[in-house]
């Protein structure tokens, strides 16, 4: 029976959904009581380009419905007590002529009670008050004066707090420069939502700098910005590249079993954004030769890769290299050469390492900084907000490829930190290949910087989402064909 | 150490003047054309600069290009190619009007409105000197707020007044300031 009364209860528990005013009036009333878009957004625990979006169509659902609700018959309450006001003002107009502060001695009481012939804002409620004492307009009798009502309701509102560091703090003391730069760009462009990310995208690169730079206040390490680069680090020419391969995966399967297959490609989520965690040079890098790998350090190495005999089901970490010999590798190649090499995994032989540039690493220098990003990108999607979620990811992509020598971002020239990032994203794709091919999944390519193709159940594996540890499905199609119709197809012929 | 050195590199220290390395960096900013004086395409990219207008031909002469019209459209004509000592004159004569030009807008963009330019200091590279004589030299910061007297020596090519403008920027160091005479690099943007 208990199935019954949980049933019971669900269906008491549902309710009707409140009906709300139509989308232009929603506009309407929150501009007609001086409220900007930020204001409501922050009352009803939302971002403004929510509160955007409802006002141009979009319903809200469950309880941010109930309040949104709430908030819409308080401003048409208000507004109607304010338009009764305003024509008792029009109807007693003629006896004050003369001025807005025209005062009337009070007939009975004390000299300090004056009634005012035009009414003006209660200093405790905001209210029309038509008395004032000793020069401060306010209502005489509690009863007809707001405060007493409105006060038990504010000092109910609960607080929002977060964690920063080991504390909490309310969210109006920790700051929000990411929702703040939204909130701006949506209130100069008024609410179109377009012209708003054009903006925000167009000033991502100087945002991003502004925030590594508040993310680094007591941190450990400064950032170095121009370092002196070895020439391996610089561009031959204005248009070539530098000599550091950056391993990025290019490999499709040679061949597949015989039958039809359905392929599903996968998109790796936030690609740069979780690549923002390596082990990155601090310093100047300096040189050395023939020694073994430090893990303390971290940097660029010339390495002869070992060679890679699974081609046919896994693709090679260093990538799709068509030159033999040594080559210069980052970091997070290297590490991922050693870990295959190493006894739990046994894949290839170590790599040989004889030259290498490095400084001493640390995995934190930007954890800071992929935290709030990440954390923004998240509430973003949560909220629906395609705003913030476009500025985060101009943010970071921005940031990575104009960490090297671009004129578009001068603030910090930091070659190796760009090549380094990248690798680690094609090392996370790698590891990801070859995730799916340990749980059983045929991994049939993987590609780019993102973008894996496999065939099985790959749910088992990924969960799937918009999160950064999730993966969301590009693409499905079938390759190959039947052994039976085939067989079929040939015998007709 | 607070004043200037006096037998640098001596126990196997390794580094150039700190000017040196402003005016290296400021060369980098100036963006110089890519191709080499030695390419035609470098060649006449150089000429045209230094014959786009009368000022800049003014400006050429005064840079020591002291040939005739006549002998600079040949050139541009490709009917004459320039000697070596010729092709040296131009590339002196390019960077000198190249560098005057450009002066003005880099102090603009570095002193930008007094709020200067934040500019990273490595120090000397001490890893041939033997360890009782390593000292501890740390990497430095500085916001330099008055680029006009760097710039204009950079422009002048007045490698005593450059070095003079840059000491008088980095004795804000405080007085350790002759530990970074000589460095490896100096970086910062504009």
């Amino acid at each position: 029976m208990t199935d019954f009364e949980a049933i019971d209860t669900l269906l008491a528990g549902a309710k009707q959904q409140i009906a709300l005013p139509p989308a232009q009036e929603r506009r309407a009333l929150r501009e007609k009581l001086n409220l900007s878009r930020t204001q409501v957004a922050q009352a009803l625990g939302v971002s403004p380009s929510t509160v955007g979006g409802w006002e141009s169509g979009r319903d809200p659902s469950g309880e941010v419905r109930e309040k949104y609700a709430y908030f819409l018959q308080g401003a048409q309450a208000k507004l109607e007590a304010r338009a009764e006001d305003v024509s008792d003002v029009l109807s007693d107009g003629a006896a004050a002529e003369d001025g807005t502060t025209g005062t009337v001695a009070a007939d009975s009481g004390s000299d300090e009670v004056q009634s005012l012939t035009t009414p003006q804002p209660c200093v405790l409620c905001g209210g029309p008050a038509h008395h004032q004492v000793a020069g401060f307009p306010q209502h005489l009798d509690a009863a007809e004066c707001g405060t007493a009502a409105a006060s038990p309701a504010r000092a109910a509102k609960p607080v929002q707090v977060r964690p920063v560091g080991r504390r909490m703090q309310t969210a109006s003391e920790t700051s929000d420069p990411i929702g703040a730069a939204v909130a701006s760009a949506l209130a100069t462009h008024e609410g179109d939502v377009e012209a708003a990310i054009a903006a925000l995208v167009k000033r991502a690169i100087p945002d991003a700098m502004a925030l590594l730079d508040a993310t680094r206040t007591g941190g450990r390490y400064d950032i170095v910005a121009h370092p002196w680069m070895p020439d391996i680090l610089r561009k031959q020419s204005a248009r070539g590249s530098d000599q550091i391969w950056e391993a990025r995966p290019k490999w499709a399967r040679p061949e597949l079993p015989p039958g039809a297959h359905e392929v599903t490609a996968l998109d790796i989520n936030g690609a740069y954004l979780s690549a923002l965690k390596t082990h990155l040079p601090i310093g100047q890098l300096e040189h050395s030769t023939g020694f073994d790998h430090d893990r303390r350090r971290a940097g660029v190495h010339l390495i002869t890769p070992p060679a890679w005999e699974h081609d046919d089901v896994l693709p090679n970490p260093v990538g799709a290299r068509d030159e033999p010999g040594p080559l210069w590798v980052t970091e997070p190649t290297l590490r991922l050469l050693l870990r295959l090499s190493g006894p739990k995994y046994g894949l290839c032989d170590p790599p040989e390492i004889h030259e290498s540039f490095t400084s001493g690493a640390t995995e934190n220098l930007l954890e800071k900084f992929r935290i709030v990003l990440k954390d923004a990108r998240d509430r973003a999607i949560a909220q629906d907000d395609e705003v913030t979620l476009e500025y985060v990811k101009a943010m970071y992509a921005k940031f990575v490829s104009t960490l090297g020598e671009s004129n578009y971002n001068r603030e910090i020239y930091r070659t190796d930190w760009m090549h380094l990032i990248r690798s680690q994203a094609f090392a996370n794709l790698w590891m990801k290949a070859y995730k799916a091919y340990d749980e059983g999944l045929m991994v049939v390519r993987a590609m780019g910087t993102d973008e894996l193709h496999v065939i099985g159940d790959w749910r088992a594996v990924f969960p799937e989402g918009r999160g950064v540890s999730e993966v969301k499905v590009k693409d499905t199609y079938s390759v190959g064909t039947d052994p039976e119709t085939a067989a079929a197809g040939e015998a007709g012929d | 150490m607070p004043e200037r050195n006096i037998e640098f590199g001596k126990y196997g220290a390794r580094g150039i003047k700190g000017h040196e390395a402003v005016a290296r960096r400021l060369d980098d900013l100036a963006g110089y054309i890519a191709t080499p004086i030695t390419a035609k395409r470098g060649l006449m990219a150089r000429l045209n600069y230094l014959t786009r207008s009368d000022h800049a031909r003014a400006a050429a002469r005064a840079a020591g290009l002291t040939v005739t019209d006549r002998t600079i459209k040949a050139w541009l004509e490709g009917k004459r190619l320039p000697s070596k000592k010729n092709l040296d004159r131009i590339e002196s004569a390019y960077r000198t009007v190249r560098r005057h030009n450009i002066a003005r807008y880099l102090v603009g963009r570095l002193n930008a409105r007094g709020r200067g330019t934040r500019v990273e200091i490595h120090p000397v590279n001490q890893s041939q000197v033997p360890r009782p004589r390593q000292r501890v030299v740390e990497y430095r910061t500085l916001n330099v707020r008055r680029w006009d007297r760097i710039v204009e020596a950079w422009a002048a090519a007045d490698d005593q007044a450059l070095d003079d403008a840059w000491a008088d920027q980095i004795i804000d160091l405080g007085s350790q300031w002759g530990q970074y005479e000589y460095v490896t690099n100096i970086g910062f943007a504009a």
